[in-house]
């Protein structure tokens, strides 16, 4: 009897666990969205006016843009960067180590420090970037000012710091592409970039689209970056969708209301990354 | 099982140690949280020691607010949890209507001679100001920190004014004059003032409404559950800032991600309160000279100027076992003797009628000259609307604010109709 | 000449990734009116801007705070995911693979669907300001599961059975045949698990107000928004600095682990 209890109390603390973090709220946040709750009054049944505002909401609409604005620039960017560079380290070379940590340097430090780092060098009138501008004869831009440079500047940035750790996982890849392909490639003559297209390129697929699932689901939780950095603007055009959330929950404590939309964001979500799966195993 | 008691202590202990944080014991009759800047932890913590000393059967414990980022979230939570304190002396006047709402505070007016309390010390626009929609009030003003315009004196002086500009033409032209670009990149780096330029909500404090109070001469911004900001003198502010950011007199780039620059002479004004003087007077380099002045105001202006006080607030919470002694204690605190100690000690003022003329005071305004200013300012002052969802209020705004003001894609007409539809829409839930 | 091309393509890459860096260190130590010409080093160092934050923030504390929160969570994350891991890859029971479902659903829920209500869980606890609140909510990681139920997967039954024979009860096994068999796999959560804590913001400035419990990136994050740097630049780079240096420090001594880590985290997905 004793010998059977065992495997469920060493799971038990998995299963309290999710019973209190995870079931729990997850039914708890369901039944939110259909009240209003600014958590110090009693709590009021909303019916589905919690959605209905949902559905009508302008700049929760725009958040969700911005956030896939965000991925859209992002991703692609990240990873030829994190190709090109992985390429690069996977020929023969040396001071490899050095070159691969320098890399991945950003990748460990918090995102606060990256944030107040890029926000110096975003600066309009003093900024190093716009500095540079300057001398090399171009007009400054207005980095975090500019509508329409703010939320490819925050991308910029998050590439800057992830692109580290895919450069890794790419390079991973690549090792794993036997040698005698490249050989039998450049008996025929073959270029660096055919090689690249008809033999690298089919063999890390896999790693390509991993990649691609892992930043889609960092890049929906964008929020640390525009909280520091813009605070949303300019003209909310970097409000993300967490960072909403976050406003709507605490600071206005619409605790009925963000819950429908951290509901309603999460099921996005749920169905981006579950179509990029039936990519990967149709690929497969 | 052996292996695990090894680790598992060791776990559990730090668990335990990091729990026990709510163990206050309570043998203290009231307890007091004051806000937690020093100055009026020294301020409170002095109040509450001579009145321990002369009531020594009704004592007082007292603990700044635990705060971290925001007074308002500690006080929330406490209120979620039913941790309240007692008396709190550092309430936002636009958060109490909702604490008021959801039952939290003791209604003031039933306390025995508070309302003659009031009438001594508040003139009846202060006590309009502070009367709930539902007849009660909830709060005692107890500080204020008028925002006014800071100048360089040097710079004023420098580009030939003998003063600071009083109207808004005024200010197109020093701004004029000030305006530099000073590497010849063909980009200005030295402009006349600085807003910010985040659409946070409260950062409309220190730009939008003490203009819009100072133009309108104190109106509301909501009044019966109805947006009343859509105005004159809403438009005519929305249109001065809207030139200021336009012809590049105030930044568009958030300056204050870079290092003081009304101190670098980067910037020549800007909107703020007293506690400027004390940053300025520490940081300052030599022969740095400054000043400050009522809120600019329309050309065609006439009467005072008004400005946005930035109250706060006392109010006592329904937790309290004994209103009537915290009531008690209150009288004895906000007396014109102690409002005296808490001027010297946190050179904030308090926020009671005569300030300026009251020769109790006289002494205290002699020597600090700067703050002599802010007392006269202190009569033409407005807090917030009493409405539980003022933050939305100012967050619309704000928003229409941005895209008008600062990016000039909409009229102040249209930013204004717009942010009224946008708050009637509010009040209609 | 292609040699040329290749190294210096590489080395401008990693100049792109460590001069930001550089910069923020000069400028960390530069007097306060330098920093914004600053290029590279400053013309004299100072250590005003780090005299005045520590002044200004109880930063000290919360690298003390920041310690005991990703400390405790990463060893309860070791614990209780090889608990669980343990069970889940050597142990026959009912309903093993519905737990093994429900630990790869979680994976793919997103936090944002129960951050609201986590967050009022931890209220009605009482569990704002205090470490509890900040630790508990992380002490499961289902990730850490998944990697300990493959490692422990490659370890030989014979080694297990032996245990047995001895006389060895469950816990025993776990903590003292399989975990010193399982380096790696302790090395690569524990790093993963350390540095996600030790990064976390989200969570600490919903959960902590209080300024001697926060955390060194949500302090520093509140000090980069909030007015209390009082405009000086110097000051807030100072504090980056701090906040950056343990991670780095650490990286620098045990940088093929890190990098092993987090790549073998990615690949697990």
């Amino acid at each position: 009897m004793r010998k059977k209890l065992i495997p469920y109390l060493l799971v038990s603390p998995y299963i309290i666990y999710f019973l209190v973090f995870v079931a729990f709220p997850v039914g708890f946040s369901v039944y939110l969205t259909f009240n209003n709750w600014n958590i110090i009054s009693p709590m009021e049944f909303a019916g589905l006016s919690n959605y209905k505002r949902l559905f009508n909401d302008a700049l929760f609409r725009k958040a969700v843009v911005n956030t896939l604005i965000f991925l859209v620039i992002h991703i692609p960017f990240q990873i030829v960067i994190a190709l090109f560079l992985a390429e690069l380290l996977n020929q023969k070379i040396k001071f490899r180590g050095f070159f691969r940590a320098a890399f991945f340097l950003p990748v460990i430090v918090s995102g606060v420090v990256v944030t107040i780092l890029w926000q110096q060098l975003y600066g309009f009138d003093t900024g190093l970037l716009n500095r540079v501008l300057v001398k090399i004869g171009f007009a400054k831009i207005g980095w975090l000012t500019d509508p329409n440079w703010a939320m490819p500047s925050i991308a910029v940035m998050a590439t800057w710091k992830n692109v580290g750790l895919y450069v890794i996982l790419f390079l991973v890849g690549l090792q794993t592409v036997p040698p005698q392909y490249y050989e039998a490639a450049e008996l025929e003559g073959a270029t660096h970039l055919q090689k690249f297209f008809r033999i690298t390129l089919p063999i890390i697929n896999p790693t390509i689209f991993m990649v691609i699932v892992l930043s889609t689901i960092g890049g929906f939780s964008l929020f640390i970056e525009p909280y520091v950095m813009t605070g949303g603007g300019p003209l909310n055009s970097t409000v993300s969708a967490v960072l909403y959330i976050y406003k709507q929950g605490f600071f206005y404590h619409h605790m009925g209301y963000a819950a429908t939309l951290g509901f309603f964001f999460a099921l996005l979500i749920l169905s981006v990354v579950m179509i990029q799966k039936k990519f990967v195993e149709k690929d497969k | 099982m052996k292996s695990i008691k090894k680790i598992l202590p060791l776990f559990v202990f730090a668990l335990v140690v990091s729990c026990s944080s709510d163990s206050q014991t309570r043998d203290a009759k009231i307890i007091y949280w004051s806000s937690n800047n020093t100055e009026e932890i020294e301020f409170a913590r002095y109040i509450v020691e001579k009145w321990n000393q002369k009531n020594p059967e009704e004592k007082i414990m007292f603990q700044p607010v635990p705060e971290g980022q925001s007074s308002e979230e500690v006080i929330l939570a406490a209120v979620v949890g039913k941790t309240t304190p007692d008396i709190y002396s550092n309430m936002w006047e636009g958060d109490v209507e909702s604490y008021a709402r959801a039952g939290v505070l003791v209604a003031l007016d039933t306390l025995d001679g508070f309302m003659d309390f009031l009438h001594e010390r508040c003139d009846s626009a202060v006590i309009a100001d502070v009367t709930s929609p539902d007849g009660h009030i909830y709060q005692i003003p107890w500080k204020i920190n008028p925002i006014m315009l800071l100048y360089n004196s040097n710079a004023i002086k420098e580009i030939g004014f003998a003063e600071p500009p009083k109207t808004y033409s005024d200010f197109f032209n020093a701004s004029k004059k000030f305006q530099r670009d000073n590497d010849g990149d063909g980009y200005v780096d030295r402009w006349f003032g600085y807003a910010e330029v985040l659409v946070t909500w409260w950062q409309r404090f220190f730009d939008f409404y003490p203009l819009y109070l100072a133009a309108s001469n104190g109106a509301p911004l909501v009044k019966n559950n109805k947006a009343v900001f859509n105005n004159e003198a809403g438009v005519k502010v929305f249109e001065f800032l809207r030139v200021m950011y336009k012809r590049n007199y105030f930044p568009k780039e958030r300056l204050s991600a870079r290092q003081d620059v009304f101190l670098d002479g980067v910037i020549a004004t800007r909107f703020t309160g007293p506690w400027e003087i004390s940053h300025t007077e520490k940081f300052k380099p030599a022969r740095f000279k400054y000043d400050f002045h009522p809120m600019p105001v329309p050309d065609n202006h006439s009467g005072n100027v008004y400005t946005y006080g930035d109250p706060k607030n006392i109010v006592i919470f329904k937790t309290c076992l004994d209103p009537p002694l915290a009531w008690k204690f209150l009288k004895y605190a906000l007396s014109e003797e102690n409002d005296l100690k808490f001027l010297e000690i946190t050179n904030q003022l308090p926020h009671r009628k005569n300030l300026d003329t009251n020769p109790k005071y006289a002494g205290y305004f002699a020597k600090n000259s700067k703050m002599k200013v802010f007392a006269e300012q202190a009569k033409y002052v407005k807090g917030t609307d009493q409405s539980p969802v003022l933050k939305e209020v100012f967050d619309l705004i704000s928003q229409e604010y941005e895209a008008c003001v600062i990016y000039g894609k909409k009229t102040p007409r249209e930013a204004l109709n717009d942010a009224e539809k946008a708050v009637n829409l509010l009040f209609l839930k | 000449m292609k040699k040329i091309i290749l190294y210096s393509v590489l080395l401008i890459g990693s100049i792109t990734f460590l001069y930001p860096f550089v910069w923020m260190l000069g400028a960390s130590f530069a007097p306060e009116n330098e920093i914004s010409n600053l290029v590279f080093l400053p013309s004299s160092f100072t250590f005003g801007s780090y005299l005045q934050m520590f002044e200004k923030i109880p930063i000290g504390k919360a690298f003390i705070n920041s310690m005991i929160v990703a400390s405790t969570i990463t060893f309860g994350v070791l614990v209780f995911g090889s608990m669980v891991g343990y069970a889940l890859s050597r142990l026959e029971f009912k309903g093993r693979s519905l737990i093994f479902y429900i630990i790869i659903f979680t994976m793919t829920l997103p936090f944002q669907i129960t951050l609201i209500p986590q967050y009022i869980l931890i209220v009605k606890f009482g569990w704002i300001d205090s470490y509890t609140g900040l630790i508990l909510p992380y002490l499961m990681n289902a990730l850490a599961i998944i990697m300990f139920r493959q490692y422990f997967k490659t370890i030989p039954q014979d080694l297990i059975d032996a245990a047995r024979i001895d006389g060895c009860g469950e816990l025993k096994i776990i903590f003292r045949i399989l975990w010193p068999n399982s380096i790696p796999a302790l090395v690569t959560v524990g790093i993963i698990t350390f540095m996600a804590s030790w990064n976390e913001v989200l969570w600490p400035l919903i959960v902590i107000r209080d300024e001697n419990l926060m955390t060194m990136p949500q302090l520093v994050t509140l000090f980069a928004v909030g007015g209390r740097a009082e405009s000086q630049l110097g000051v807030k780079l100072a504090a980056a600095v701090i906040l950056a240096l343990p991670i780095v420090a650490a990286y620098v001594f045990f940088q093929k682990y890190f990098i092993q880590s987090m790549a073998s985290s990615g690949m697990k997905e």
